[in-house]
């Protein structure tokens, strides 16, 4: 089973709430975020490109099947687990940003200094802090925690914390357009290999050679 | 919990000041609880219930009495409505949290809007506002305290427990709806109702969606997909001077002159009608097409009135807000049946003499005629140049909305909140009713403001017996004058859900009055620390959707949901009921017993919304508080499946026009529509002396900025329109620090290239907007979406980020004379026209 | 000691200690004290790496050329190679240790280490190359080692012979790894396929080049600090000129290749990170090419060859604009976003997808698409603490071992 996400920008309508579901499940310290959604030829989200089309384009990490993050990482804290999500093990990263060197699609996320005090600069009350509360191990290794260390790089681990209870992505369950789904890519009769068959998916930095697990429906579509 | 709250009040009583009380002991209600961290995690099903009526549906993950995170329940029966919500209901702990929150009774200290408050306790600041609201009662009169407040619909408990006292006291009251300008004025004129609107999950059901000035995508967000889904088996069109992102989404955009929507309804009215693609039966059972007008005076005819009818008349009983028409059939001349709508044998055009009481002889033609006649004018080229629209385009978008039906027209907020802007609803409603749209699946049309109508009867909570209100028109309000206005004028102003210091201070009169002392007391109840909060006198601390009990509605869906309490009330936070029934019995001992002082606030919510179960009338049957603790419960509605169908019941059981709009009596809106039918023709004397008996098209700020200052059609060339922001609800998250950051903490407007090149000013640039009535500051976005001759701005930014100077400041409190022929609260009133409003853009430097 | 050892002993010390505060500090505090972000994860510290690897060339230069190709002019200079190379072997490991987040956690590359990536090969080949040009030094040293020194000399019966022997076997290896050294630290580089600036054939030779310039130019300051000006090292003198002007201009062979090759193609995404280097970083890369190459002309010039001062500055010269070089490996590779696309309806227009920078300010945005990144304080405070300790080492073997001792040529 690979697990791949199927993002629909026909139906993205740009609300940012995947980007705001993602920073508060999994507790992204202030400056630090996982997703991002623009709207692609303008330098201002939502205003339309001159002269272009208007259309919006969610990225996070794109779990990469040939991941250059993962073989860079010199002692394995990025690895891939077995239903090909790439993960983060929090103990285990020394902080190199060699990966994020290497990840072509600018996903991954340093902790440049302590995440509490990283908080503390969003002037909550009572040291208020959000997010998923518990540490999540896979298999022993720690791949989800609320207040990650300092100098240890993170980024969008499909959620996997939500795994073990059979919740879908924090993105997926928030995304308001029904725009993103997920599915095992290895079933060519799973909702996300018939999207991606039937709807034209295709990948980000295709050419580069990552073969990414999530996909893209292309936008400005009209369905009979 | 309640306990320590009760106890509380008990020893603060003892205390006598709070200044004796460790504040830390209530700084959170649940501090017990919250001490022993258990790491038990809880999960609350609650409702997001801010001024944009979304009310969507959260789940509020809560570990050690904290949210941890909220993720939309998504449990409506409906799939296609889950999963309702949006980034601001996803970042809500960023208020509940935020440091702007309100922990605790302030008292001001410093200069009005200095911001310098004294913390006080509960006791010690309702005292204090009693003590005032008291004085100013005496000295002028109760109706001199007026209460705000908003979207009523989203708080059948809290908001109707300060509306319940407010009827005791025999305060003043204004009605969110027109202060908004978000009463759409053509809804009463033309369907006699306050508002109507198709659930969203019909619109993908339209074989054709036009939408005017609505910026869905972002300002419907949680139903926006509905409207994407519309375009599978229709088509979707989207009329906006400005390339928004909804026009974005659309099949077909149609840029348009602002302001000239009217002048594309009649011109696309006049293709349908040339080409013969209405639905005649239609219009001559339900509109009052075929209801015969005077030539000599342009009023219809009135069966007492012709010789030949006026026995029959004067022996059929009607009720007092109907009136008997003619029409002609082929028998000659027939009373119309204001009571049914069965076919009638009318003819829908000709030209007649009909023989009066006193034997005069007068030309007569049907409606449908005259407005023939009115439509005249609206040829293609001449639309086509008010509008700006291509003439092809035009043509070929009315022949197919004709013709694939039923049609759906959504009429935004931004769009009709201009001077006119009841005569461009009017137009556009011509549409979807030629094509016999109305009543049906899919069909029709709907504006989806913030504001909307109540759902069921509220009387037995909101209006005690023996209350009164004096219902007042903010703009009234704002303009110190008017028929409602108290002779003493208004000197307290009490609100809640509301930031009106931001949003409705036209030419800054709220903070002028205030600085003046003119208005001598505000007290405002907030979870926020808003700009309005700034401005008062006594702030109370409010609780948030997630720490209370209460009971929501919306226009979006039909379902009815509550508010349940996920965390204990952070710091010392009160819900409204507590408050109400606080500061009532300050003022009135007697009015204690209004609000159930036997129970605790969680306890008595919940008896008010079984009350309110129990007495709402037919849509509330059978729902039960049980019920809706397990999740959402539909409301009831006489479409099969309690869909939400406008007019179901006229169209398809023939009941005259209008249904009620809660909660005043049918009777008070009745009236509106004395044919019982869609009435496009207006014969009240008013309208026939500003020539709009008939929709019409009319010049943008000729009434208005034109008339006051003819100089301002040099001086301010820049239309000034205020839209909404995907970050905020109005001033709601204004300081959500996520969504900030997404924006890159940065004010904007924007401008199309041509008019910033005029004016030297480059993307990112800090300019100034301005007019002679105020101005505001933001930054520069050069958008080519964006059309020339317009600024648009994003409001809903507290004062504190534009450097105190509000971009309400610009605006005017404009009145147009016929909203104030009828008066019914909320529903025909004079209501805000935000976009009329000129200005021009300077830069600034920094 | 001479005042100015003494002298520069103390710089050194200083310097040494100001850096490893600072590095303290910065490891309290995280590396937000430094000025790299999200969108430029990489600066100073492994602009430093790189070039330290570079100086470490030394130790191959001569050992090779004398041992391999008989360039025995070269044999003074011998030990100062081995001995510049091993400080700037260790500099170059240690300017990439304040570069760690969580530093303490490096024993997971003993651990586990991954052995697909080149930064693990690089740890290997760095230590093996500090290993053998220690072990090159101390077998040159051999026969010196008297005195107080003898202790730790190896017990050999001819060690002249002995040395000689040894220094000539091992010289192949020593080559070897100084090729590895530079072409593994270069592919660290060149193997990012979503980098275009590095991803390039021509980066770990065109590495070499810049290397066996620069690390000879170390060498030849360190020998004229250390024997002074001596006409007949005029020989060697010549020889180094040579070396570093021949490497010099296969350097600026393989630079340009690769542009050319790319400006030619004219791809957007090359065209991008041309224009980072030749408009934005102008002045920086005309720098990196034209110090050089003035430094090159110099000290082919036979005048200039009279005068250590001269013969100095122009070496000193040619190491900044290698330095300039090796700073430039940052800029175009990350003030360039990758995930950059035509957008519908745009296909002549060139966007990329904002990156969050990782740093909140209510004032600034969090999202970016260009970093200017200049090094912080702090980080000039730590690379200059690991100059200070190249410097430290060289002038610390000097004091204490018998590297100048000479040897007959
Ligand atoms: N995100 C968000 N959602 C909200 C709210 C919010 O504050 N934020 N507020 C809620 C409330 S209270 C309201 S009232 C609604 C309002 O929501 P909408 O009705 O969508 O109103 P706006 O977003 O102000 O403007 C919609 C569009 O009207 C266009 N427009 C302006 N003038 C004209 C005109 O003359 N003709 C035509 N055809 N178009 C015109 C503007 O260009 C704009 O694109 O949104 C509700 N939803
Ligand atoms: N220039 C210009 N001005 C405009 C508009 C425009 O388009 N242009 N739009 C107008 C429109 S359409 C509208 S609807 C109005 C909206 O105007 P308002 O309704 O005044 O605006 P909001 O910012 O939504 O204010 C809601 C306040 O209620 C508080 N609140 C929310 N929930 C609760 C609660 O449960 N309890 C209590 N006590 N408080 C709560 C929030 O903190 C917030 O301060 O603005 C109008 N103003
Ligand atoms: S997107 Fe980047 S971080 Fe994610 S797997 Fe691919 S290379 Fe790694
Ligand atoms: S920063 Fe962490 S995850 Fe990334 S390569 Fe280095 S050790 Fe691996
Ligand atoms: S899958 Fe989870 S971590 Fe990844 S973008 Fe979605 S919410 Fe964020
Ligand atoms: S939540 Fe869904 S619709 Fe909204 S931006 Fe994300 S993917 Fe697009
Ligand atoms: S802010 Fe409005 S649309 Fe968004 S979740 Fe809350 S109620 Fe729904
Ligand atoms: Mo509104």
């Amino acid at each position: 089973m690979i697990r791949g996400m199927v993002i629909d920008l026909e139906k993205c309508i740009g609300c940012r709430s995947c980007v705001v579901a993602c920073k508060q499940h999994n507790a992204q310290p202030a400056g630090n975020w996982w997703n991002r959604v623009f709207t692609p030829g303008s330098s201002r989200h939502l205003s339309p490109p001159e002269k272009g089309r208007e259309y919006f384009l969610p990225v996070h990490c794109q779990h990469c099947r040939n991941a250059p993050c993962e073989k860079v990482c010199p002692v394995g804290a990025t690895y891939k687990h077995d239903d090909g999500t790439v993960l983060v093990d929090f103990e285990r990263c020394v902080g190199c940003r060699y990966c994020m060197a290497a990840c072509p699609y600018g996903v991954r996320q340093f902790n440049w200094e302590d995440p509490k005090k990283a908080m503390k600069r969003y002037e909550y009350q009572n040291e208020y802090t959000y997010g998923h509360p518990k540490d999540y191990r896979l298999n022993g290794r720690l791949v989800y925690m609320q207040s990650r260390f300092k100098g240890v790089v993170e980024k969008c681990n499909f959620c996997v914390h939500y795994l073990d209870q059979g919740l879908d992505p924090a993105c997926v369950r928030a995304c308001p357009g029904k725009a993103r789904h997920v599915g095992d890519l290895d079933d060519p009769d799973s909702n996300v290999s018939k999207m991606i068959r039937d709807k034209n998916g295709f990948n980000l930095l295709a050419e580069k050679g990552t073969e990414p697990t999530v996909f893209y429906l292309p936008p400005k579509r009209k369905e009979g | 919990m309640e306990l320590n709250r009760r106890s509380f009040m008990k020893m603060s009583l003892a205390a006598g000041t709070a200044a004796s009380l460790d504040m830390k002991f209530f700084s959170y209600a649940g501090a017990e609880a919250a001490s022993q961290k258990t790491g038990v995690e809880t999960v609350t099903r609650s409702t997001c219930s801010p001024n944009c009526t979304g009310a969507c549906g959260f789940n509020v993950h809560v570990t050690d009495d904290r949210i941890t995170t909220l993720i939309q329940s998504a449990d409506y029966p409906e799939k296609s409505y889950n999963p309702r919500g949006c980034l601001r209901g996803l970042s809500m702990m960023n208020l509940v949290y935020g440091k702007d929150r309100v922990k605790y009774p302030l008292i001001r200290t410093g200069e009005r809007g200095s911001g310098e408050f004294r913390k006080a306790s509960w006791e010690e600041a309702l005292d204090y506002a009693a003590e005032k609201l008291k004085n100013i009662m005496e000295k002028y009169g109760p109706e001199a305290v007026g209460l705000t407040v908003q979207v009523p619909g989203t708080g059948y408990v809290h908001k109707g427990a300060f509306v319940r006292m407010a009827g005791l006291a025999h305060w003043s009251i204004h009605h969110g709806y027109d202060q908004n300008g978000d009463l759409p004025m053509f809804w009463p004129m033309t369907f006699g109702v306050q508002t109507e609107e198709l659930e969203s999950l019909e619109w993908p059901n339209a074989r054709y969606t036009m939408v005017f000035g609505s910026n869905l995508i972002q300002t419907r967000l949680p139903d926006a997909h509905h409207l994407i889904e519309a375009k599978k088996n229709g088509k979707l069109v989207v009329f906006d001077p400005d390339y928004c992102s909804t026009a974005a989404k659309a099949d077909e955009w149609v840029p348009l002159k602002p302001d000239t929507d009217a002048a594309m309804g009649l011109g696309m009215a006049k293709v349908i009608i040339d080409r013969k693609l209405y639905d005649e039966n239609f219009l001559k059972d339900f509109t009052d097409m075929p209801i015969l007008v005077r030539k000599d005076t342009g009023k219809r005819v009135r069966a007492k009135e012709v010789k030949d009818l006026v026995s029959q008349a004067e022996k059929r009983k009607i009720p007092d807000y109907r009136d008997l028409f003619v029409i002609h059939t082929e028998k000659g001349f027939e009373i119309l049946n204001p009571e049914r709508l069965d076919p009638s044998g009318a003819e829908l055009e000709g030209e007649y003499q009909v023989e009066l009481v006193d034997g005069r002889k007068v030309e007569v033609r049907t409606v449908f005629s005259e407005f023939r006649e009115s439509l005249k004018e609206y040829t293609l080229d001449k639309v086509s140049s008010i509008t700006e629209a291509p003439a092809e385009q035009i043509e070929r978008v009315a022949i197919e909305a004709a013709t694939n039906k039923p049609l759906h027209i959504i009429y935004g907020a931004s769009n009709y909140q201009w001077y006119n802007g009841d005569l461009k609803g009017r137009a556009l409603s011509l549409l979807p009713v030629l094509t016999g749209s109305i009543g049906k699946s899919g069909g029709g049309i709907s504006s989806y403001a913030g504001q909307y109508r109540i759902r069921f009867n509220l009387k037995e909570w909101w209006f005690p017996s023996g209350g009164k209100l004096n219902w007042v028109p903010y703009l009234y309000f704002l303009q110190g004058k008017g028929k409602r206005y108290p002779k003493k004028g208004i000197k307290a102003m009490v609100g809640g859900w509301g930031n009106p210091f931001d949003q409705h201070n036209m030419s800054n009169r709220l903070k002028d009055r205030t600085t003046s002392g003119d208005i001598e007391f505000v007290a405002t109840f907030d979870f926020s620390m808003t700009t309005s909060c700034q401005w008062s006198d006594v702030v109370f601390p409010a609780t948030s959707w997630y720490e209370n009990y209460e009971l929501t509605a919306t226009i979006l869906h039909p379902y009815l949901q509550l508010q349940q309490p996920a965390i204990q009330p952070m710091f010392e936070s009160k819900t409204a009921f507590w408050v109400a029934r606080e500061l009532s019995k300050r003022l009135n001992p007697e009015f204690e017993k209004y609000f159930f002082p036997e129970l605790d606030t969680n306890a008595a919510s919940q008896k008010i919304i079984e009350i309110l179960l129990e007495t709402g009338g037919f849509e509330t049957k059978g729902i039960t508080l049980d019920m809706l603790k397990k999740g959402p419960v539909r409301l009831h509605s006489t479409v099969p499946d309690d869909r939400q169908i406008p007019f179901y019941d006229q169209i398809h059981e023939r009941v005259p026009f209008p249904p009620q709009s809660y909660p005043p009596p049918l009777k008070a809106t009745a009236k509106f529509l004395k044919s019982g039918r869609i009435e496009f023709y207006k014969d009240e004397d008013l309208f026939l002396k500003m020539g709009e008996q008939l929709p019409v098209h009319k010049e943008t700020f000729a009434d208005t900025e034109y008339k006051v200052d003819p100089e301002a059609r040099k001086k301010y060339r820049l239309r000034f329109v205020t839209k909404n922001s995907l970050y905020r609800v109005h001033s709601t998250h204004s300081n959500n620090v996520w969504l900030n950051e997404l924006q890159g903490h940065k004010p904007k407007v924007f401008l199309n290239e041509a008019d910033a090149g005029e004016r030297q000013i480059n993307a990112g640039d800090f300019v100034e907007i301005y007019n002679n009535r105020g101005k505001t500051k933001a930054y520069a976005v050069i958008d080519s979406g964006c059309r020339k001759g317009t600024a648009i701005f994003e409001q809903g930014w507290w004062a504190r980020y534009l450097k105190n100077e509000s971009y309400n400041s610009l605006t005017m409190p404009w009145i147009k004379p016929l909203h104030e022929i009828y008066f019914v609260p909320g529903i025909w009133t004079p209501t805000t026209a935000w976009n009329e409003c000129l200005v021009d853009v300077r830069r600034i430097s920094v | 000691m001479s005042n100015s050892k003494k002298i520069g002993f103390l710089v050194t010390g200083l310097l040494m200690i100001a850096g490893f505060v600072a590095w303290i500090y910065q490891y309290k505090e995280g590396l937000v004290l430094t000025n790299m972000r999200n969108s430029y994860s990489w600066g100073l510290y492994v602009s430093g790496l790189a070039f330290f690897v570079g100086n470490a060339a030394g130790g191959l230069v001569l050992s090779s050329l004398i041992y391999l190709f008989g360039v025995k002019s070269l044999k003074p200079f011998a030990k100062i190679g081995a001995l510049t190379a091993f400080a700037n072997v260790t500099a170059a490991m240690i300017s990439i240790l304040p570069d760690i987040g969580q530093p303490i956690r490096l024993y997971h590359m003993l651990l586990h280490p991954n052995l697909n990536s080149p930064l693990v090969w690089d740890v290997i080949v760095l230590n093996l190359y500090a290993a053998l040009s220690l072990i090159y030094l101390y077998i040159l040293m051999l026969p010196d080692l008297k005195g107080p020194l003898a202790k730790i000399a190896l017990k050999v019966d001819q060690p002249k012979e002995f040395s000689e022997k040894w220094a000539k076997r091992l010289a192949p290896f020593s080559l070897v790894a100084a090729m590895g050294i530079h072409v593994i630290t270069a592919w660290i580089f060149a193997t990012q396929g979503g980098r275009d600036w590095w991803n390039s054939a021509v980066l770990a030779p065109d590495f070499i080049a810049v290397a066996v310039a620069s690390g000879t130019a170390v060498v030849f300051i360190v020998s004229l600090l250390t024997y002074g000006f001596k006409n007949e090292h005029q020989q060697a003198y010549r020889s180094m000129a040579i070396i570093i002007a021949t490497a010099y201009f296969v350097h600026i062979f393989l630079m340009y290749n690769d542009f050319i090759i790319h400006y030619w193609y004219g791809a957007h995404e090359a065209l991008e990170t041309l224009s980072i280097t030749f408009i934005d970083y102008g002045l920086a890369h005309a720098f990196e090419v034209l110090a050089p190459l003035a430094a090159v002309i110099l000290l082919l010039n036979k005048k200039i060859r009279q005068s250590s001062g001269a013969m100095i500055s122009s070496c000193i010269l040619l190491i900044l604009g290698v330095f300039a070089h090796r700073f430039l490996l940052m800029p175009a590779a990350f003030d360039k976003i990758q995930l950059s696309m035509n957008p519908l309806g745009l296909q002549h227009n060139y966007w990329s997808v904002p990156i969050s920078s990782g740093q909140y300010d209510p004032f600034i945005d969090t999202f970016v698409t260009k970093w200017h990144y200049f090094p912080s304080a702090i980080e000039i405070t730590i690379f200059l603490g690991v100059i200070a300790f190249m410097c430290f080492v060289v002038l610390f073997a000097m004091d204490r071992f018998p590297i100048a001792g000479e040897a007959e040529a």
